[in-house]
């Protein structure tokens, strides 16, 4: 049985790492929640996820910085990342698109949108599955 | 009484009726009883008016103008025993005679009457007026002792008679110095002042005359039209009204030299050589010891008003440059209050930024939850809407943080426009469907009239926001029932988006201010209508950073229009 796709998801936030994680696995996916960039790294390189859902801002390590990270490396290079920020303004979301992002949702966002965009991300990586 | 006195011209009357007395006076026979009594009946009658006058005239010291009254009464009464002895008593007066007594008490009556009139002003002016006085004094009293008093003095008869005699110069030397002082003292120059001044200077003249060569005066002569004048001008001073400003306070004289003060200085200063020249002149012996007192005693004084000019300068320029550094010192406050301000400024557009952020983040969960609970199927009616509620609510407080956010990066002039060929007639259209529903909610009729294509240079994301904000304030100034209708049109070379309400309205004088940051109509906060005052500040910046205009045509009670002019881009206009 394929428990869904696995995804790594980060936020320091509990709250909000909490409603993201219902989001996704109502939509039928694993989640993996981490509180931190440095954590996230690591659940990458060990879980192999799908899909990374990353805050922007984070202690230790920001969600940039953990997404030029994945990117620099070749077998993390092509995973998909969705950049999740309260950083609203348009130059946030072009520097988030110009660091390797896949898709940036902005907070405060509808669960509804978030799950569609985590949907859309991880459409091509099921197909490849079957 | 007093009241309707004072607006009579008294002091003129009383001058013209002296007049006529001075030239019945010499209608009269000559050296006769009649004429004696009526030179007594005006010094007594002027004695009594400059008493009257006071009283009438109510000035803020009285005791002057009593010790006038005195002194003229003192010298009426010498003037009356002078003739009970040639009428009454038939013999020459005794040296002294009580005659002599009235007339020397006189003088020392009008001098302190002046005194006390000098002694109202300010201290300075009074040193100043002192010194200048002292050196008339001065170089009168030297001329006096020289041509008047010195012959006397040395001349024969009993050590009475020349004490007597010389007691006249002296009474007049007295009086000039109260005069001096009096007229070279800052003091209102008026009418009275005028009429007291000349009363003295007359007195005076007909005084030194008589002292010259006092045999020539003894009987009837027209040197008494002098001294009749001179009690009458003072009784017409009392009677002016002006003599109240004698008591009050003028404003200080300049501290510099001015003419009148250069020409005091240098006559005084002249004195001394000209008496030894014109006692030369004479062929009478130089009183050396005399010149010699006068004119160091003369150059003092000089150089102490001199002194007091250059300490009065000095302290002038001190007071400037305090003021100067005062000025700088102000000056150098007011920048850096200047200073201060940008900076609360930058750091109150810094705070907003991070509030905005770190608002959004509870909003997240707010609204992220809420959205959830509300898929939940077994919620019941009352549930539900109490919870679309705090969904609508979140809302309004998602769109204050970004309106917020908004202005303060337009305020740091961070506000990017990322242009491109739009069609603002699809905006429109498409901003119209996304507020009906709250439109319809309200019972408002919401329409657009947007037909053909209006293609503009514009930032995508602005024109909805600012279509946004009209489409939604007239939503909420619009009452149940109202129409909105929105429209976009070509006008000449220009697109015509127009926002059309059937609202409450906007109040003529507050339409200008309605683009301000922050305002808010008086209507709208009375009816606790929900707002931040930042929507059309928003949509005018919006508008102004596309280079086009918005305006305001309202009536309160019938409704408001806004009009927004873009320019149309060139291939529009070629199509």
């Amino acid at each position: 049985v394929n428990g869904g796709s696995l995804v790594v998801v980060a936020d320091d936030e509990d709250d909000i790492l909490e409603l993201v994680t219902t989001i996704i696995e109502r939509a039928g996916h694993r989640v993996v929640p981490v509180r931190d960039g440095a954590a996230a790294l690591a659940a990458v390189r060990e879980r192999r996820p799908d899909l990374v859902v990353l805050d922007i801002s984070m202690p230790k390590v920001d969600g940039l910085e953990v997404l030029r990270l994945l990117r620099s490396d070749d077998e993390t290079s092509e995973l998909p990342v969705l950049l999740l920020s309260a950083r609203a303004q348009e130059d946030d979301v072009r520097l988030g698109f110009a660091t390797g992002a896949s898709a940036y949702v902005k907070k405060p966002f509808s669960p509804g949108e978030l799950s569609r965009r985590v949907d859309d991300l991880l459409a091509p990586a099921a197909q490849s599955d079957l | 009484v007093n009241a309707a006195l004072r607006t009579l011209p008294l002091a003129r009357v009383y001058l013209i009726a002296g007049l006529l007395a001075i030239g019945l006076y010499f209608l009269l026979p000559w050296n006769s009883f009649s004429q004696e009594l009526l030179y007594d009946a005006i010094g007594a009658c002027s004695a009594v008016v400059v008493v009257l006058g006071a009283r009438i005239n109510r000035p803020n010291q009285l005791l002057p103008w009593y010790l006038f009254g005195a002194g003229l009464l003192a010298f009426s009464a010498g003037d009356v025993v002078f003739n009970l002895y040639a009428e009454v008593w038939h013999k020459d007066p005794p040296v002294p005679s009580v005659a002599d007594v009235f007339y020397l008490a006189g003088y020392p009556f009008l001098a302190a009457g002046l005194v006390v009139l000098v002694l109202r002003m300010r201290r300075r002016d009074r040193w100043v007026g002192c010194l200048d006085a002292a050196l008339v004094t001065v170089a009168f009293a030297l001329c006096q002792w020289v041509f008047v008093m010195r012959g006397v003095a040395k001349g024969s008869g009993s050590l009475v008679d020349r004490a007597v005699a010389l007691s006249y110069p002296t009474m007049d030397i007295v009086l000039l110095a109260a005069l001096a002082f009096f007229a070279l003292t800052p003091a209102w120059r008026t009418a009275a002042y005028r009429y007291l001044a000349l009363s003295i200077v007359v007195m005076l003249f007909a005084d030194e005359l008589y002292a010259v060569s006092p045999d020539s005066y003894a009987g009837t002569s027209w040197l008494d039209a002098a001294w009749m004048g001179s009690y009458i001008l003072w009784a017409a001073a009392a009677l002016s009204p002006s003599m109240r400003a004698l008591s009050e306070r003028a404003p200080s004289a300049t501290p510099g030299l001015t003419r009148s003060r250069v020409l005091v200085l240098g006559a005084a200063l002249g004195t001394a050589p000209a008496v030894l020249v014109a006692e030369q002149a004479v062929g009478r012996g130089v009183d050396a010891e005399a010149v010699a007192i006068g004119a160091t005693i003369l150059s003092a004084l000089v150089l102490a008003r001199l002194g007091g000019i250059v300490h009065t300068l000095d302290r002038l320029r001190e007071r400037e440059r305090v003021a100067r550094a005062e000025a700088e010192l102000a000056h150098g406050r007011v920048a850096e209050q200047n200073e201060q301000l940008r900076e609360a400024d930058r750091l109150k557009d810094e705070f907003v930024a991070l509030i905005s952020h770190d608002l959004r983040t509870p909003l997240t969960s707010i609204m992220g939850y809420l959205e959830l609970t509300l898929g939940d199927e077994d919620l019941s009616d009352d549930q539900r809407r109490y919870l679309e509620i705090v969904d609508r609510n979140a809302d309004r407080l998602l769109r204050l943080v970004n309106d917020l956010l908004f202005v303060a990066r337009l305020e740091a002039g961070q506000l990017e426009l990322h242009q491109s060929e739009l069609d603002l007639a699809a905006i429109a259209r498409q901003s119209v469907i996304e507020a009906e529903p709250r439109a319809t909610a309200k019972g408002i009729a919401l329409t657009c009239r947007a037909g053909d294509a209006a293609a503009v240079r514009a930032d995508k994301g602005r024109m909805f926001q600012l279509l946004d904000n009209l489409v939604s304030n007239a939503i909420k100034f619009t009452p149940e029932g109202g129409d909105i209708e929105v429209s976009v049109g070509r006008v000449n070379g220009s697109v015509q988006l127009e926002v059309v309400d059937t609202g409450i309205g906007i109040d003529a004088k507050e339409q200008q201010q309605l683009f301000e940051r922050f305002f808010r109509t008086s209507t709208a906060a009375q009816r606790q209508i929900p707002g931040t005052g930042l929507g059309l500040y928003i949509a005018r910046a919006i508008v102004d950073a596309h280079g086009g205009s918005i305006s305001v045509d309202s009536e309160p009670g019938r409704g408001t229009s806004f009009r927004i002019d873009l320019p149309l881009t060139a291939e529009t206009v070629t199509a």
